[in-house]
């Protein structure tokens, strides 16, 4: 125990770094805000007379839910996705300005220090999902204590597995500018590709949905994992999933452990 | 120590929060402000669906009378628009109802994904599902005619004929309430299946049959609703909060006592 001790206080360090430099971030949390506010205000309210019906019987996208409150989970995985992959910035500045150099020295084993700096990255992660449920009013979502709950655990699942992916590519990519535009050209189009903003309808069949949308756009959603992770917090936020229930946990779960290990791996051999 | 480590981030998510709250309240819509510049609630209803709407200036039905007091909670004036066609044909899109003849829809819709798919529904508490008319109240075997009046209220039509399959029992088309009960009574069919209010106004005692609840596990029973176009969020809260205050004032069950709705059958359909 009193071995352990040492090392449970470095994670808890590190952690705390991370939590800290996230939070007085004002850029950082401007954006987790921004983000929000765009698209539930913005394009949610603006799109919204688009999604409606303006005769019984006749309405575009036949889900059983308003525009606001199909879009409403999807922006909570727009705004982990941002601040998990961008605390990738965070890895490549520690990097640049030698604190990865000196921890990397000191007597805590590596996969540790990763754990300490995950852990931080997707609890600002989450909490930048979590702040997005205060909107839940504005977009007529109900929320029980219990739904709030399963969801910020899927969202820390979530960010945990964005995060290892940020890292993964902060120890491939060497410069900021690089990272900057590399992360933009990935996060936007996972999310569009994910279901968010434009539903699959459920009730239709493949072929009715190829109707729909071209198959290649279809065959992107459905290879994409965050249409799942968007899926799976639409299940527990207003009860509606678009795929198979147990699809989104189990992928998310994937990610998380999958990524990790690929990070622990390429944080292995940094120097 | 730990408090000024801490104050800059606390700050800053307490200014992030504030702004998310001070947004949530802002209206999505107009949908509230237009109908209280016009100062009318219009509801569309069909010319008879009893007892929800009874075409009786005495005894109106309980969703006239409801949406009577919704409106004077509103402090609005009701304007009900009679509708010929609606309920006339199993898909509400023949009905021809639209955005600018009615604010609500009211009298012989359920709260069902079918429904919800094209408008927002606000339950009333009145219980509804599928209802057997029989001679002994026993499911007939496989292989016997089972007359079906597939009404409009949007209860689940294809769980119904997947059932009716799976039992193996064969489904016969009723054109009306009356010829199913016909149909049953001159021994063509064994059982009549029809929605609950569909069958309302006849009386199967009098020919010496009986109603029982049809329940299964792939169609449970739903409440009956008002409708509401999707996206008016505004009115939507209004409408919702002026039911929760009937609700909560004893004015619905009252309503409900009212017109024999308060209790639900007593029997189902015995295996």
């Amino acid at each position: 125990m009193s071995e352990l001790l040492p090392l449970i206080r470095g994670v808890y360090g590190i952690w705390l770094r991370e939590i800290l430099r996230a939070t007085r971030d004002r850029g950082q949390m401007i954006g987790g805000v921004s983000r929000p506010l765009i698209w539930l205000l913005i394009m949610g309210v603006g799109l919204n007379p688009y999604f409606r019906g303006e005769v019984f019987g006749e309405v575009r996208y036949v889900v059983p839910y308003t525009y606001l409150q199909f879009l409403f989970p999807a922006v909570i995985v727009l705004n982990i996705m941002y601040t998990s992959i961008q605390f990738a910035v965070s890895v490549i500045w520690d990097r640049e300005f030698g604190f990865l150099r000196e921890v990397l020295v000191s007597p805590m084993p590596r996969p540790l220090i990763l754990l300490g700096k995950v852990l931080g990255g997707a609890t600002a992660a989450t909490l930048h999902g979590g702040i997005v449920l205060i909107l839940a009013r504005f977009a007529d979502v109900t929320l029980t204590p219990m739904q709030v709950a399963t969801a910020l655990g899927l969202m820390f699942a979530l960010s945990f597995g964005l995060t290892c992916f940020g890292v993964v590519l902060a120890s491939r990519i060497r410069s900021f500018e690089g990272f900057g535009v590399f992360s933009n050209t990935l996060i936007l189009p996972l999310y569009f590709a994910s279901s968010s903003v434009f539903p699959l309808d459920p009730a239709l069949t493949r072929t009715q949905t190829a109707a729909s949308y071209p198959e290649w756009l279809v065959f992107l959603v459905q290879i994409n994992p965050i249409t799942y992770a968007v899926d799976c917090l639409r299940g527990v936020l207003i009860g509606f999933n678009q795929f198979t229930p147990a699809y989104g946990p189990i992928i998310i779960a994937s990610m998380a452990v999958g990524f990790f290990l690929l990070a622990l791996v390429d944080f292995g051999r940094s120097k | 120590m730990i408090a000024r480590r801490w104050r800059v981030g606390l700050v800053n998510i307490g200014v992030i929060v504030a702004l998310l709250v001070a947004v949530s309240y802002l209206p999505p819509d107009t949908s509230l402000r237009d109908v209280q510049r016009s100062g009318t609630l219009k509801v569309c209803v069909p010319p008879s669906f009893p007892p929800l709407v009874t075409g009786d200036a005495e005894r109106p039905g309980f969703d006239v009378e409801l949406v009577g007091q919704i409106a004077q909670r509103l402090d609005l004036k009701l304007s009900l628009n009679v509708q010929p066609l609606m309920g006339q044909d199993f898909n509400p899109r023949n009905w021809i109802l639209t955005r600018a003849q009615c604010d609500l829809i009211a009298g012989g819709l359920a709260d069902t994904v079918q429904n919800r798919g094209f408008l927002q529904m606000l339950p009333t508490d009145v219980e509804t599902g599928w209802v057997a008319i029989s001679r002994d109240g026993v499911m007939p075997a496989a292989g016997a005619s089972v007359a079906v009046f597939a009404q409009s209220s949007g209860l689940g039509r294809v769980a119904l004929s997947s059932w009716l399959r799976a039992k193996g029992l064969r489904a016969v088309r009723a054109a009306s309430a009356t010829a199913l009960l016909e149909a049953v009574a001159s021994g063509s069919a064994e059982i009549g299946i029809s929605e609950r209010f569909a069958l309302a106004r006849l009386d199967p005692a009098a020919v010496g049959l009986r109603r029982d609840w049809l329940t299964d596990e792939s169609f449970a029973h739903n409440k009956m609703a008002l409708g509401m176009w999707k996206g008016e969020q505004t009115l939507w809260r209004a409408v919702a909060g002026a039911v929760d205050a009937l609700r909560d004032g004893g004015e619905l069950q009252q309503l409900r006592v009212q017109y024999g709705l308060d209790g639900s059958l007593e029997s189902t359909l015995r295996p």
